[in-house]
């Protein structure tokens, strides 16, 4: 768990350096990432959106986010500790437009912290892989976004090989801040 | 043109909302019928230590009385094991509840709310807490799980008896089946759903589960999960085991960890919890199942011994 945290820290500061050298046709945004799973619970954390002229004229956006209960629902009681470690890409309909249509495809690595040994031996890391679609609004005035979207977690819990408490829908809000944009 | 296809849009999705909630094709020999009900006099009077024991001696009061409640969908049959073993032990008394709703009808079934489930549940303990019984436990399984941690939550024993000690087996905070979180989502195109029983277990569980009562249990379970994630204390005195089968495809293993982490005693101690080396779902109930090892037949034995135990305690 620490560390894919490290490898994901390594990652946003390789993104932050590559921004500062992007050129006019790049896009790249951080920003913040709220997720609340249907019927369980709040987990936020970072996210990353980027995209090129080279990338079909920004129909695609390439993304990296990371989502964790310890910053949601487990930080006020008793919910499970677990994180979402994601990386996808999404087609953009509108590219060029401020108010854009999107529907991706989302895959990496859940882990559901068992916080005690005698429950280890209950399923708690997986792949993910999931569908998402979504709405994304790009501000005029100032170089920030955000999208709204609901996704669906094709692998989730089964009571036998899954950890329980992935669960299949999912919703998200993101807000972008677009470095070197003005 | 575009209004058209709107037209023919709206026309299709409303006659799919029609279509979908039909009622299931219900036969004499099902449970569903309401031919078979375990809600008859007869049936109370065998099931319930209320009922039997109207008039207890000092030494009955005194003796532990478990309140056994089934899941969702079952009926008292589902403790009838546990109930053979204290006729033998002589030990303990098992009142077996039928939930509200339950053992009766599919009509009966739709329309009841998971506050009915467990009034039957508090009925009992009410009658039991004001014949003098003093050793008062109850079991659960399955859905009996978040309907006496609810109690727990709601502090309905503030006025009765405290109960000695809580059993819980296999019970369901997370379903297996993750489709439920969606019956918000889906219920009215569902309608129902089906499941197959063994010839042993037919005419002892609903085969329909009417998307009402679907909605009725997600709310039940995610009521508990949030009451847990803020946390349970355990009356004085009483305490708590929960039996969790390692793999079960009914109620999700994880639900043993949210009740571990959730629950307290009065002193704020850690709750039993065993994670049980079975792949059955309710593990205690053999009866009416196909393939059972001797291997389930020793954790079976084991658990109700273990429960005998704690309750000489």
């Amino acid at each position: 768990m620490r560390k894919l945290g490290f490898i994901l820290f390594i990652v946003l500061t390789y993104c932050f350096q590559a921004a500062a050298q992007i050129s006019g046709s790049d896009e790249l945004g951080v920003g913040l990432r709220f997720q609340k799973t249907e019927q369980l619970y709040w987990e936020n954390g970072v996210g990353l959106d980027y995209t090129s002229d080279l990338l079909l004229h920004k129909h695609i956006h390439l993304k990296m986010s990371y989502a964790t209960s310890r910053i949601g629902s487990a930080m006020i009681g008793n919910a499970l500790k677990q994180d979402n470690y994601l990386i996808g890409a999404d087609w953009r309909f509108r590219s060029q437009k401020d108010f854009q249509i999107f529907a991706g495809l989302n895959t990496g690595f859940f882990h559901a912290d068992m916080e005690s040994t005698a429950f280890n031996v209950l399923p708690h890391n997986s792949m993910l892989f999931s569908l998402e679609t979504g709405l994304f609004y790009k501000f005029k005035f100032i170089p920030m976004a955000t999208n709204l979207s609901v996704g669906y977690n094709l692998i989730n819990g089964d009571g036998v090989s899954k950890p329980g408490t992935l669960f299949p829908v999912y919703y998200q809000l993101s807000v972008f801040y677009y470095i070197g944009k003005k | 043109m575009k209004k058209n296809t709107l037209y023919i849009a709206l026309l299709a999705i409303s006659g799919l909302l029609i279509s979908c909630n039909p009622t299931p094709d219900i036969t004499n020999d099902m449970l569903d019928s309401g031919q078979i009900s375990y809600a008859i006099t007869d049936s109370l009077q065998k099931h319930l230590v209320s009922e039997y024991l109207s008039n207890p001696t000092t030494q009955q009061k005194n003796t532990p009385v478990i309140i056994a409640a089934h899941g969702y969908t079952a009926t008292t049959f589902e403790w009838d094991e546990l109930r053979h073993y204290a006729d033998s032990a002589k030990t303990f008394y098992v009142s077996q509840v039928l939930l509200g709703g339950h053992g009766r009808s599919y009509a009966e079934f739709k329309k009841a709310t998971w506050e009915d489930w467990q009034g039957s549940i508090k009925d009992e303990y009410i009658k039991l807490s004001n014949l003098g019984f003093t050793k008062i436990y109850l079991a659960g399984s399955s859905t009996g799980g978040p309907l006496v941690i609810n109690l727990l939550k709601t502090n309905f024993f503030a006025n009765y008896t405290k109960p000695k000690g809580i059993f819980l087996v296999d019970p369901i905070i997370v379903s297996s089946n993750k489709t439920l979180t969606m019956v918000g989502l889906l219920g009215t195109v569902l309608g129902y759903t089906t499941v197959e029983l063994s010839t042993g277990e037919a005419g002892k569980w609903y085969i329909y589960r009417p998307q009402e009562t679907l909605k009725q249990l997600m709310s039940l379970i995610n009521i508990t999960r949030l009451d847990l994630e803020k946390g349970i204390t355990l009356p004085v005195g009483t305490s708590m085991k929960v039996y969790k089968s390692q793999t079960d495809d009914v109620a999700d293993p994880i639900s043993s960890l949210m009740i571990y982490k959730g629950m307290k005693t009065s002193t704020g101690g850690k709750i039993d919890v065993q994670l049980v080396d079975s792949k059955i779902h309710v593990f205690t109930r053999l009866s009416g199942r196909e393939g059972v090892t001797a291997h389930d037949r020793t954790m079976q034995h084991n658990t109700f011994k273990e429960m005998e135990t704690k309750m000489k305690q």
